[in-house]
């Protein structure tokens, strides 16, 4: 089942009021700096503008609930053991993000032993295949905008090319945080990115 | 820029992902081609969707079982840490008390007890055989402390 599907959605509202009015009051500085010096309390001050955010972001990469419910955990924790040497003035958001990723990745090269950029089933370039797509692009596309269908097609891209969807378009972080977070060059941050758009569409436009 | 690299930028043009300069020749060649035109719509649906994808249900009480687990961990830590300090010192104070009864025994026998053809008080058999009395009786102290601590915890 997706993990996606049949679930009471947060409104887009929600988490961009908790992300601004931690991102305009100076809150998520204030609360760094005082979990840097040991105050335990600045924790929840630091998560509650993150949880939406971080548990989505584990939730796409994971997409495992049950996982996500348990990496988000084990990412705070390494939040404290660490941060200590995080410095204060690079992006919290790429750092926490880049944090939650490795545990990510970490985890499931244990779990699944397997290449986290396994290529798709086909073997073909995807912009090859594009050409190829015989209906119309852009009455599929109504229906896509519609979000199920579009969830569940990223949903099955690999993790490589999840990752940047989701912190590009979901984050909306910026190329060079992402290249940051999952440590790449940006390059290849902006090959991964039109490789995986170009992936997705072709998992849709798929017959 | 051929028509063919233009249509390359087309899907990090439609997530705006392009240096401005870049950007900028993407627009002028699409304002003059239909076909990259209409790619970059198509294009610019996918970034719509891709910015609107159902949101996932966040779980119940997800802050509350962190801060728990923090907790939790932190006294785990804590109480590994006195542990590890009681063991070290108990195991350092027992040397010392064997050292210094080694001295004594010494000063008492002249250096010499002997007990089934051994002199006991030769450096030797006495730190073998204190080493098999301090380790046991060091385990023994750490165990029973921890039994009480955890215990404590249960009351």
């Amino acid at each position: 089942m997706s993990p996606f599907g049949a679930s009471t959605r947060i409104p887009i509202v929600m988490i961009l009021a908790a992300s601004m009015d931690s991102n305009s009051s100076g809150g998520v500085v204030s609360a760094v700096e005082r979990l840097r010096r040991g105050d335990l309390n600045a924790l929840s001050e630091l998560m509650r503008p993150y949880q939406h955010r971080l548990y989505r972001f584990l939730l796409r990469l994971s997409q495992d609930p049950v996982l996500a419910d348990d990496l988000f955990q084990q990412t705070w924790l390494r939040v404290i053991e660490k941060i200590r040497q995080f410095d204060a003035r690079r992006n919290f958001d790429a750092w926490l993000f880049s944090v939650a990723r490795n545990l990510t990745i970490d985890h499931l090269r244990r779990r699944r032993d397997s290449s986290l950029d396994a290529p798709d089933d086909s073997g073909m370039v995807p912009s090859d295949r594009l050409r190829s797509s015989g209906s119309d692009p852009l009455e599929q596309l109504m229906d896509f905008e519609r979000g199920e269908r579009l969830a569940t097609a990223v949903a099955k891209l690999p993790l490589i090319h999840r990752e940047v969807l989701t912190l590009r378009f979901e984050e909306e972080l910026m190329l060079e945080e992402i290249s940051e977070v999952i440590d790449v060059p940006l390059s290849t941050v902006k090959s991964r990115l039109s490789r995986a758009l170009e992936n997705l569409r072709v998992r849709l436009e798929r017959p | 820029m051929t028509h063919e690299q233009i249509r390359t930028l087309l899907p990090l043009a439609a997530s705006g992902s392009l240096s401005r300069e870049e950007m900028r020749s993407v627009e002028q060649h699409a304002r003059e081609c239909q076909d990259c035109r209409r790619e970059l719509d198509v294009w610019g649906s996918y970034a719509r969707g891709l910015s609107h994808l159902p949101q996932p249900e966040l779980p119940a009480h997800l802050i509350a079982r962190t801060e728990a687990r923090i907790l939790r961990e932190q006294e785990r830590a804590t109480e590994k840490q006195s542990s590890f300090l009681l063991f070290g010192g108990l195991a350092a104070l027992s040397w010392l008390v064997n050292f210094l009864t080694w001295e004594i025994a010494q000063s008492i026998t002249g250096g010499k007890f002997n007990l089934i053809g051994l002199n006991l008080v030769a450096p030797v058999p006495w730190f073998l055989f204190s080493f098999l009395i301090c380790s046991t009786s060091t385990i023994a102290v750490a165990v029973s402390v921890k039994h009480y601590r955890g215990q404590g915890r249960s009351l």
